[in-house]
């Protein structure tokens, strides 16, 4: 068995079933706590309470514009590597491809100059982000170990699916193969580390929006 | 540590698994705002609870244990982070409104100061404060209920209202914060004279009604519910169907959405901010005042009625009945800043700098509008300001919504 | 192929024998010029390998069939119409050849050994189809002995070993799972004589016929890679000579072998084409005498110059696309995880206060 076989098959599957079984029991274990009822009438409907919680998950995307002259920077260069990212993934072919092939799902993709383009900003947006993470006190003083890890193992397929579009060095059977083992590592990573962000986001947002509207807050 | 941990459900277990470590919550403080030190990062204020949680109570701890990921947290690492905790949070949440993972660290705070609090490590001013109250009077009011009895009929007297105290069934039963006792005594005459306005049936209770609360940020959960149920018991016993909270932001946060809980079943009484009363007698008529004209003032938010409470638009709907010029200080209502003083950090004496820091921001705000009155519905909020208004020589003036309310009532009836 | 099956004369130049043809100098060196560039050698190169090729003697090659199909024989000998290379094909000396040989037997038998002797250390040994080496290598036995103990004896005294095809290069599909002979390639077998690996399913005929005119010219094999195939033919992949790479490039992929894409002659990636991890000169060279080759018909090139390419899944899986997690795997990763973040958050709740309502005021 080559390495490309190797990365194809059993490594995709068993960092496959590690990502769905870890992302399984991160969820179970945050959201199978001890759940104490709320009695305190609520402001707003059950309804208005589950709005809530949707608006909130939109609204928090773009922060609020009193934020801005303080945030910018950050939330720009992090805009720009979730929608580089984002567009990378979910338009790449060959990702698409992949999706279809494990779940069924299909949509179109676009073109490679335009993934290849994205990949690009991508990648000059995480090495931005890792050096402002280096430099800003805040950002020094809360990182730890987890973040240098996920910055590395999404930084990686970034890299190595760049190389590969452009066959830059290296033939495209071993950077295929360095490609595919990198996200294998990210998959593995994902569930344990701050990437399970990607998830817990919308379960955050959703929380919050519903207790702020059950109290009549803004979401 | 286990306190510390106590009485974490899934919203609390989301908010400590999701930091991203963006940094964004920094720039939300008024304490890192005004003095750029990292360590006034919110999220970082609760860094041993997290410890603690992912050592305890995450859906990975044991893997946290078996490799000493998250070690236990020492005596010594909490006390350092007492000043942190205690210090240099208001509980506003306002960093809960940048979070881009909808992290409502105000509420960990809260948290965090359970397991300071258990840990005996509440700083010694608030113990005072609370000792104080317990032990001079045997009552957690700092009054029994006799000096209590003697203060109303007292306050009444001096500002000529009626005051309904002790009496066996009632509608409405108005609580007070410890801070008006000691400081704002009029509020007192100030909501007599208006509930009496509005002749509906109402009593002070000697044995529920003091709604400060400094137990919740103190982070003591039993004084905490012991406070609260006795509110809950004396509007029980006279068959109340409304209770009204006092201006004081944290009270409501109590009242309003944990008292219930602390009880276990749903409240027979409804729990309203005094704002919200007043709002509501003004709309429905059962208030009448004489509005004014061209006072040009600006409104302060609490953000435990704004943010927090979602009682941000009876203020703004009483200062427009009163025909006030209102002018809104930039990121007024749910964006707001805190005075600095919110949280109990009014009661830690050494924190006084850094509230001072904290006050600029909120005196730049208010100059800006260039409103000659500031008012809030919060005396926590109103003796910080007033109190940075002295160290700042402040030309504003800070005031009392109720008690302007009180006194703009048209007299065509007897009070 | 050879018409004539008397033993040929070891003595005759391959010029003399294109004379015979009614091949002139020009032509030879207009071959050469060919072979050069399809060698990727510098075509100053051309008149010295003419020259070489005119003074060659014949060169003694035996070929062994072992686990083999025939197939590619049959491919090298329909290569084309007649042409220099299917002379040249002609001018060595094939002494050996199971399936073309007329002698059969005992008499076959003893023409091996006597080829061998005759030319000792300076034939050419070919091999088509893996050899079995399981169970002492009773799966595949010529007059009752077994071909593996025949492949080592022929190797030692040969000159250099052709691996004719992905069987023998690599051991092919006898090698493929479960590979109950035990199949192996020439190179896992034999070491001390140089080997050239010429995969394919079946290899191209030009391939085989430039590795011959190299040798018969220079008198020692082309320059190999890592993987030991000639460097001229499988230095680059069919991916990188693809006609349909400019598609690739733009991501159009067709998803379907008849949707719009298909006919518009879009790329084969997602169709599972493994031109790009397969080292073959086919999107170069082409079949049938340059006519066409898998990609240019609408298919996806399979990869049959690969190592194991029985063995890597689906044709038709991308290579993108790996082998699929089954949902059932899934849904099986996701109850464990399930199951296990439930135990601990069970474990947790203990830990956790007792409820307010427990501890009355
Ligand atoms: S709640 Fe307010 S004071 Fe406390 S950390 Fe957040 S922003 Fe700062
Ligand atoms: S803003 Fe939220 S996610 Fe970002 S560092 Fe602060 S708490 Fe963490």
């Amino acid at each position: 068995m080559t390495l490309l076989e190797f990365a194809r098959g059993p490594a995709l599957q068993a960092s496959a079933l590690i990502m769905i079984a870890g992302m399984a029991w991160r969820m179970a274990g945050i959201l199978l706590l001890r759940r104490r009822p709320q009695y305190a009438a609520s402001r707003h409907s059950l309804a208005r309470r589950m709005g809530g919680g949707a608006s909130l998950i939109l609204s928090r995307f773009i922060p609020r514009r009193t934020f801005w002259p303080r945030i910018a920077v950050g939330v720009m260069l992090s805009a720009v590597f979730h929608l580089g990212l984002a567009l990378v993934f979910f338009g790449g072919a060959p990702h698409i491809l992949l999706v279809h092939q494990a779940t069924g799902l299909i949509w179109p993709n676009l073109p490679k100059g335009l993934i290849v383009m994205a990949s690009g900003l991508t990648l000059a947006a995480m090495i931005a982000l890792i050096v402002r993470r280096r430099l800003h006190p805040v950002l020094r003083l809360l990182s730890t170990a987890d973040d240098y890890v996920s910055w590395l193992l999404v930084f990686l397929p970034v890299l190595t699916g760049i190389l590969l579009s452009g066959e830059a060095i290296g033939d495209y059977g071993s950077l295929l193969t360095l490609h595919i083992l990198s996200v294998e590592a990210l998959m593995i990573w994902l569930p344990f580390g701050k990437l399970m962000h990607s998830v817990l986001v919308f379960a955050g947002r959703w929380t919050m929006g519903v207790t702020f509207a059950r109290k009549g807050a803004a979401t | 540590m286990r306190r510390f941990i106590a009485d974490i459900g899934p919203a609390a277990a989301l908010a400590m698994e999701s930091c991203v470590h963006c940094g964004r919550c920094a720039e939300a403080c008024q304490f890192y705002v005004q003095t750029n030190d990292p360590r006034y990062t919110p999220i970082h204020k609760i860094a041993p609870l997290k410890q603690a949680y992912e050592r305890e109570l995450g859906p990975f701890a044991f893997v946290y244990r078996l490799f000493g990921l998250a070690p236990q947290v020492t005596a010594k690492e909490l006390e350092s982070w007492q000043a942190l905790i205690y210090d240099s949070c208001n509980m506003c949440g306002r960093c809960s409104l940048i979070c881009p993972m909808a992290i409502d660290i105000a509420d960990l705070v809260e948290r965090a100061r359970h397991g300071l609090f258990e840990a005996g490590l509440v700083p010694a001013d608030y113990l005072g404060a609370l000792a104080e109250k317990e032990q001079a009077t045997g009552s957690p009011y700092g009054l029994t209920q006799a000096q209590f009895r003697d203060m109303l009929h007292d306050i009444g007297l001096k500002h000529g209202v009626v005051m309904h105290v002790d009496e066996a069934k009632a509608d409405i039963i108005p609580t007070v914060s410890s801070i008006d006792l000691k400081m704002f005594p009029a509020s007192m005459a100030a909501i007599a004279r208006i509930l009496n306005h509005m002749g509906v049936s109402w009593t002070f209770r000697t044995d529920g009604f003091d709604a400060d609360n400094a137990a919740l940020t103190a982070g003591d959960r039993a004084g905490q519910r012991k406070i609260t149920l006795g509110i809950i018991r004396a509007a029980l016993a006279c068959g109340a169907r409304t209770v009204v909270m006092p201006e004081c932001g944290h009270a409501f946060t109590e009242m309003r959405w944990e008292a219930a809980n602390s009880f276990g079943q749903a409240l027979p009484f409804r729990v309203v901010q005094i704002t919200e009363l007043l709002a509501e007698g003004l709309s429905d008529g059962r208030i009448r005042v004489n509005p004014g004209v061209g006072e040009r003032a600006t409104y302060h938010d609490a953000c435990q009625l704004s943010r927090r409470g979602g009682a941000s638009a009876a203020p703004r709907l009483i200062l427009r009945a009163l025909g006030v010029d209102l002018r809104e200080m930039g990121d007024a209502g749910d964006a707001n800043w805190c005075c600095g003083g919110g949280g109990g950090v009014a009661l830690v004496k050494r924190a006084q700098p850094l509230r001072d820091l904290a006050f600029q921001i909120k005196r730049r705000q208010v100059e800006a509008t260039g409103a000659g009155t500031v008012y809030t519905s919060c005396s926590g909020c109103r003796q910080t300001l007033e109190h940075g208004g002295k160290t700042a020589n402040w030309t504003s003036t800070v005031a009392s919504l109720l008690e302007r309310v009180a006194d703009t009532l048209a007299h065509n009836q007897k009070d | 192929m050879p018409e004539d099956h008397r033993m040929p004369d070891h003595t005759e130049t391959l010029g003399a024998a294109l004379v015979r043809h009614g091949i002139g100098r020009r032509d030879l060196l207009r071959f050469a010029l060919a072979m050069t560039a399809s060698l990727a050698l510098p075509p100053g190169i051309a008149p010295v390998m003419a020259e070489n090729l005119a003074r060659a003697k014949r060169r003694s090659v035996i070929w062994l069939s072992i686990q083999d199909c025939t197939g590619c024989l049959e491919a090298l000998l329909q290569s084309s119409s007649p042409t220099l290379e299917s002379i040249i094909f002609d001018f060595i000396s094939l002494d050996y050849q199971e399936t073309l040989m007329a002698a059969a037997g005992s008499t076959a038998d003893r023409m091996l050994w006597d080829a061998v002797a005759a030319n000792k250390g300076e034939y050419l040994l070919a091999i088509d189809g893996s050899i079995p080496v399981k169970d002492g290598g009773v799966y595949a036995l010529t007059g009752g002995r077994s071909t593996v103990g025949i492949v080592e004896a022929l190797a030692a005294d040969a000159k250099a070993v052709l691996a004719i095809g992905t069987c023998a290069a690599y051991g092919g599909i006898p090698k493929a799972y479960p590979n109950p002979t035990g199949a192996v390639g020439v190179e896992d077998l034999i070491s001390g004589t140089p080997i050239v690996n010429i995969p394919g399913c079946p290899p191209m005929p030009d391939v085989l016929s430039g590795i011959l005119v190299y040798f018969i010219s220079f008198g020692r094999l082309p320059a190999l890679d890592e993987r030991k195939r000639p460097l001229a033919y499988y230095g680059t992949t069919i991916h990188d000579r693809c006609y349909r790479r400019s598609f690739y490039d733009r991501g159009q992929f067709a998803q379907s072998f008849d949707d719009d894409g298909a006919r518009q002659g879009w790329c084969l990636f997602e169709l599972g084409c493994k031109g790009p991890i397969t080292h073959n000169a086919c999107a170069s060279l082409k079949w049938g005498g340059g006519t066409s080759f898998p990609i240019e018909s609408g298919h996806g090139c399979l990869g049959c110059a690969e190592p194991n390419f029985w063995d890597a899944g689906s044709f038709y899986t991308s290579l993108a696309g790996g082998s699929p997690t089954g949902w059932q795997n899934a849904s099986m990763a996701a109850a464990v995880g399930l199951a296990g973040g439930a135990a601990a958050a069970l474990l947790a709740r203990d830990k956790a206060d007792p409820d307010p309502e427990e501890t009355p005021p």
